[in-house]
C-alpha cells in the first residue's frame, strides 16, 4: 500500500489567519448562537487555543473510524494546512457569525459528511462521517481540550464557567448533526463520556502518521518551528496519560517555569497571528461587539 | 559629573530581529542657578501661549481607538502580557536597525503596536492619582481626559499647570512594568529564540543586557533626566528647541514636559526646498552637537519626533532612548573622521578603526579595501562644497551597512557601545535623504568637530556661534 506523503506546512499561520479574519462578520444580522456574554467567546480568544486545537486532533485521531474518515476521504495529506484553515474558519463562523451563517456552514459540513463513508482497514468496521457517535467524539474532545489547555496554559475557567461552556457547546454539536440529548452538558458528564469511549480507541498507522506530521510539521520556518515545539509539548503534556501511552509519547512533568515559558511562546505566536492581514481588525470587530453588550 | 556608563548594546535576534540595548549610568544633573532661571523663564514664556498651545495640540490629536480603550489594569495585562509588551519594547529598540528586519517581522511588530488601544480616561486618571497623589483635575489647572497621542507603553495627554504652562503628560499603562518584569524573569524562551539568530553571541549576556535596557525604560525618570540634560544644553539655541521637563510633575510613570506644537514631518515635505534645507541643517547640527558637545546621542530620530516651525526652527521630542558616551568612547570616532577626512591618512584611519574595535587587527585586507568600503559612511563630509543628500544615498548607506558579502563583513563588527550610532547612518541620513537636503555638510561639520571648531559656515552657524559665545560657563559638558 502506498501512502501519500504529507505536503509541507508552510503557510500554517497565514492561511489559518486568513480563514479566521474572513469568518468574523462585519455586520452580523444577530449575535449568533452564543453572543458577546458567552463563555464560548471568551474561551475562543484564549491564548491556549492553538494547543487546544492540537490536543483535540491528537484525541480525535485515536478513534479509528474518525481517523479513517479523514484519511480516506479528505485532502488531508495533500493539503493539511488548508484542511486546518477550513476547520478554523468553520469554528470562527459558528462562534462569532450570526445564526444564519452558522447554520449555513454547518449544513455544508453535514452535506460533505454524507459522502464520507467506507471501511476502516485496521478494524474492518464500516463508518459514516455523519454517524452521531463519531461526531460526538470529535465534539467532546474539542470542548474538553479547550477547558484543559486553558487551565494549564491560558486563563483557567472557574468551575461554573467550565460547566456553562460545556452547556453552551451543546448547540455546536447539534449544528453538525448530533441529537441534543446525546451531548454532555456538564464538565463531569463530558469527562465521563470521554472515558466511556476509551475501549474503542487505538493508535492506527494513519493516526500515528498524521500526528507525527502535526507534531513536527515540515516546512515551518525556523522561528515558527521553535514556537511549535512549545505548542507540541504543551499539547502532549495536556493529554490524559492513557492517550499518551497509546501513542507512546513521553512527557516530563510540567514545572511552573515551563508552563510560563509555554504561555510566553503562545503570546509570541499570537503576536505573529496578529501581524497577519485582517486579524487585528477581526479582533476589533469582536471587541466592539463585546463592549456594546457590556452593561454600562 | 561622574563618568556616564558605557552602553552595552547588542544586535541579536528574536525571530530574525535585531535587538539593541543601551546601558546608561545614573544621570544627575546639577541643578544650579542656570537651571533655576530656565524654569522661571520657561514659565513666563509659556504662560502667554498656553491656551493656544493647548488648543493646537488638540487639533493635532492622533487617531486613537478610544472605542476600544483599556479599562482596567487587567485589560492591560491581557493585552500586553505573555511577551507582547516585551516584544513591543524590543521592536522599538530594534528600529535602530529597522532596515535589517524582514518585512514579516516589521509587520508583526508594527501591528502589535497598533493592537494596543489607549487607556480609558478613568484608567489614565488613576495612574495620575497614584503618581501625584491627586486626581488629574486637581493636579493640573486643566486636563484633557482624551489622549492626544499614543506612546509605546503609555499615552500622552495635554494639560495646563497651575502656574499656567501648557504641558504634555506621558502616562504609563498601569501594571505594564510588573507584566514586563515578570516576563523578563523567565528567559528560557528568549534564550532559545536568540540562539537561532545569534548563535555566535553570548546569549545569556545578551539577555541580561536586554532585560536591563527594557526595565530601565519602564522608569520614566530616566527619560526625564535625558531630556533635562539636553534641554539645558540647548537653552536659548537659535533653531534647536527641546521642551523642558516639569520636575514636580514627573515621576516613575509620568513625564511632564512643555507642550510644543508645529508642523509634522509629512507637512514639511510640502514646504519649499529652502525651508527643508534649513530644517535639515538644524537636525544635522543637533545630531552632531549633541554627540560631540553633550556626549549624548538620541537613538530614536524617527520622523514623528520632530516638529517644524519654519526658518529652520525644530522642536526635538522623545528622549527615551539616549546613549551617553564617555570621552574615551568618543575619541576613536573622532580620530576616524579626522584621519579619513582631514589628515587624509588611511593608515591612521585603519588604526583608529582597530582601536575602536570596529576592525579586527588581523584582518587580511589592504587599507585601500578598508577605506573603499567605509568611505560611503563619510561621503557627506569628505570634501567641501554643497552636496545634496538623496534618498538613493541613504539607501546606499543602508545597503552597505548590511552587505554581508562585502570583503569586510567577516572582519568588522560594531562594538556594543557604538551600536546605537548606526542610527546616524540608518536614521539621520534616511531623513535628510527624504528631504533631499542640500548644504555644505563638510563646512558645517568643521564647525562642530572638536579638533577643528571651524568658523561659521552658514547664517545658522553664525547664529549658533553667537549663542555659544553667550552661553554661561556654568553650562558644562555633560560627560
Amino acid at each position: 500500500m502506498t501512502v501519500d506523503p504529507f505536503a509541507a506546512a508552510a503557510g500554517l499561520v497565514s492561511r489559518s489567519a486568513a480563514a479566521y479574519a474572513s469568518s468574523i462578520p462585519e455586520s452580523p444580522a444577530d449575535e449568533g448562537f452564543f453572543g458577546p456574554g458567552s463563555v464560548a467567546w471568551r474561551v475562543s480568544a484564549d491564548l491556549s487555543s492553538p494547543v487546544a486545537g492540537l490536543r483535540a486532533l491528537l484525541m480525535q485521531a485515536l478513534h479509528p473510524l474518525a481517523m479513517a474518515g479523514v484519511d480516506q476521504h479528505s485532502d488531508w495529506r495533500q493539503d493539511p494546512v488548508g484542511r486546518l484553515a477550513a476547520t478554523n474558519a468553520y469554528l470562527a463562523t459558528v462562534t462569532f457569525g450570526d445564526r444564519g451563517s452558522a447554520e449555513r456552514v454547518s449544513a455544508r459540513v453535514r452535506r460533505i459528511h454524507e459522502h464520507v463513508r467506507g471501511v476502516d482497514t485496521v478494524t474492518g468496521r464500516a463508518y459514516e462521517a455523519g454517524d452521531p457517535a463519531l461526531l460526538l467524539w470529535v465534539h467532546a474532545t474539542f470542548v474538553q481540550s479547550r477547558i484543559v489547555t486553558a487551565a494549564l496554559f491560558g486563563t483557567p475557567l472557574a468551575a461554573p464557567d467550565s460547566d456553562r461552556y460545556v452547556a453552551e457547546m451543546v448547540t455546536e454539536a447539534e449544528l453538525v448533526g448530533v441529537p441534543r440529548e446525546l451531548v454532555p452538558a456538564s464538565t463531569a458528564d463530558l469527562d465521563a463520556y470521554i472515558d466511556s469511549v476509551r475501549p474503542e480507541l487505538r493508535g492506527t498507522p494513519a493516526a500515528r502518521e498524521s500526528m507525527d506530521y502535526l507534531l513536527d510539521p515540515p516546512g515551518l520556518d525556523e522561528d515558527m518551528g521553535e514556537i511549535w515545539q512549545d505548542v507540541r509539548d504543551a499539547a502532549v503534556a495536556s493529554l490524559p496519560a492513557w492517550a499518551r501511552d497509546i501513542y507512546g509519547y513521553t512527557s516530563t512533568p510540567l514545572t511552573d517555569a515551563r508552563r510560563a515559558e509555554i504561555h510566553q511562546a503562545l503570546g509570541v505566536l499570537d503576536a505573529v497571528f496578529l501581524g497577519e492581514p485582517g486579524v487585528l481588525e477581526a479582533r476589533q470587530r469582536i471587541a466592539l461587539r463585546a463592549r456594546a453588550a457590556r452593561p454600562a | 559629573m561622574k563618568k556616564l556608563l558605557t552602553a552595552v548594546s547588542v544586535v541579536a535576534g528574536l525571530a530574525g530581529l535585531a535587538v539593541v540595548g543601551r546601558r546608561m549610568g545614573r544621570l544627575r544633573l546639577s541643578r544650579g542657578r542656570a537651571a533655576l532661571q530656565l524654569v522661571i523663564r520657561g514659565g513666563l514664556r509659556y504662560a502667554s501661549s498656553a491656551p493656544r498651545l493647548f488648543a493646537a495640540a488638540g487639533e493635532h490629536r492622533q487617531q486613537l481607538r478610544n472605542d476600544l480603550a483599556l479599562q482596567t489594569a487587567e485589560d492591560v495585562a491581557t493585552t500586553l502580557g505573555a511577551m507582547k509588551g516585551v516584544l513591543m519594547k524590543i521592536g522599538q529598540m530594534a528600529s535602530y536597525v529597522g532596515d535589517g528586519l524582514s518585512p514579516a517581522v516589521r509587520r508583526t511588530l508594527s501591528r502589535l503596536q497598533d493592537s494596543v488601544p489607549p487607556m480609558s480616561p478613568e484608567l489614565a486618571a488613576g495612574v495620575v492619582r497614584e503618581e501625584l497623589g491627586l486626581p488629574p483635575e486637581e493636579a493640573f489647572a486643566r486636563w484633557d481626559p482624551e489622549p492626544i497621542a499614543a506612546a509605546s507603553i503609555g499615552q500622552v495627554h495635554r494639560a495646563i499647570t497651575h502656574d499656567g504652562r501648557a504641558v504634555a503628560v506621558k502616562v504609563q499603562y498601569p501594571g505594564i512594568a510588573e507584566t514586563i518584569t515578570a516576563d523578563l524573569g523567565n528567559v528560557a524562551l528568549l534564550r532559545r529564540m536568540l540562539r537561532i539568530t545569534a548563535p555566535a553571541q553570548d546569549v545569556d549576556a545578551l539577555i541580561a543586557e536586554l532585560r536591563d535596557r527594557v526595565l530601565e525604560e519602564l522608569d520614566y525618570r530616566r527619560e526625564a533626566d535625558n531630556q533635562r540634560l539636553v534641554a539645558a544644553y540647548y537653552d536659548g539655541h537659535p533653531t534647536i528647541i527641546v521642551p523642558k521637563i516639569i520636575d514636580e510633575l514627573s515621576t516613575r510613570r509620568l513625564v511632564t514636559s512643555e507642550l510644543a506644537d508645529g508642523a509634522r514631518f509629512a507637512e514639511l515635505a510640502q514646504w519649499s526646498q529652502e525651508e527643508r534645507d534649513l530644517a535639515a541643517e538644524t537636525i544635522y547640527r543637533f545630531t552632531f552637537r549633541s554627540l560631540y558637545d553633550v556626549h549624548a546621542f538620541n537613538g530614536d530620530p524617527h520622523p514623528g519626533n520632530y516638529l517644524f516651525h519654519g526658518g529652520g526652527r525644530v522642536t526635538f521630542l522623545d528622549f527615551g532612548l539616549v546613549k551617553h558616551f564617555s570621552t574615551e568612547e568618543l575619541q576613536p570616532l573622532v580620530d576616524m573622521v579626522r584621519y579619513l577626512c582631514v589628515e587624509q591618512d588611511p593608515e591612521g584611519f585603519r588604526a583608529s578603526m582597530v582601536n575602536a574595535g570596529f576592525l579586527r587587527p588581523d584582518a587580511p585586507l589592504s587599507t585601500e579595501t578598508v577605506v573603499e568600503h567605509m568611505a560611503v559612511f563619510y561621503d557627506t563630509v569628505r570634501r567641501p562644497g554643497p552636496l545634496t543628500i538623496t534618498g538613493d544615498y541613504a539607501s546606499a548607506v543602508v545597503r552597505r551597512f548590511f552587505d554581508v558579502r562585502s570583503p569586510l563583513a567577516q572582519w568588522v563588527s560594531v562594538p556594543r557601545s557604538y551600536v546605537i550610532l548606526q542610527r546616524i547612518n540608518l536614521g539621520l541620513f534616511a531623513i535628510l535623504g527624504e528631504l533631499t537636503a542640500t548644504a555644505d555638510w563638510r563646512a558645517i561639520a568643521e564647525e562642530i568637530w572638536p579638533f577643528m571648531q571651524g568658523p561659521p559656515a552658514t547664517p545658522m552657524g553664525e547664529a549658533e556661534a553667537a549663542w555659544r559665545a553667550g552661553r554661561s560657563s556654568a553650562a558644562e559638558p555633560a560627560a
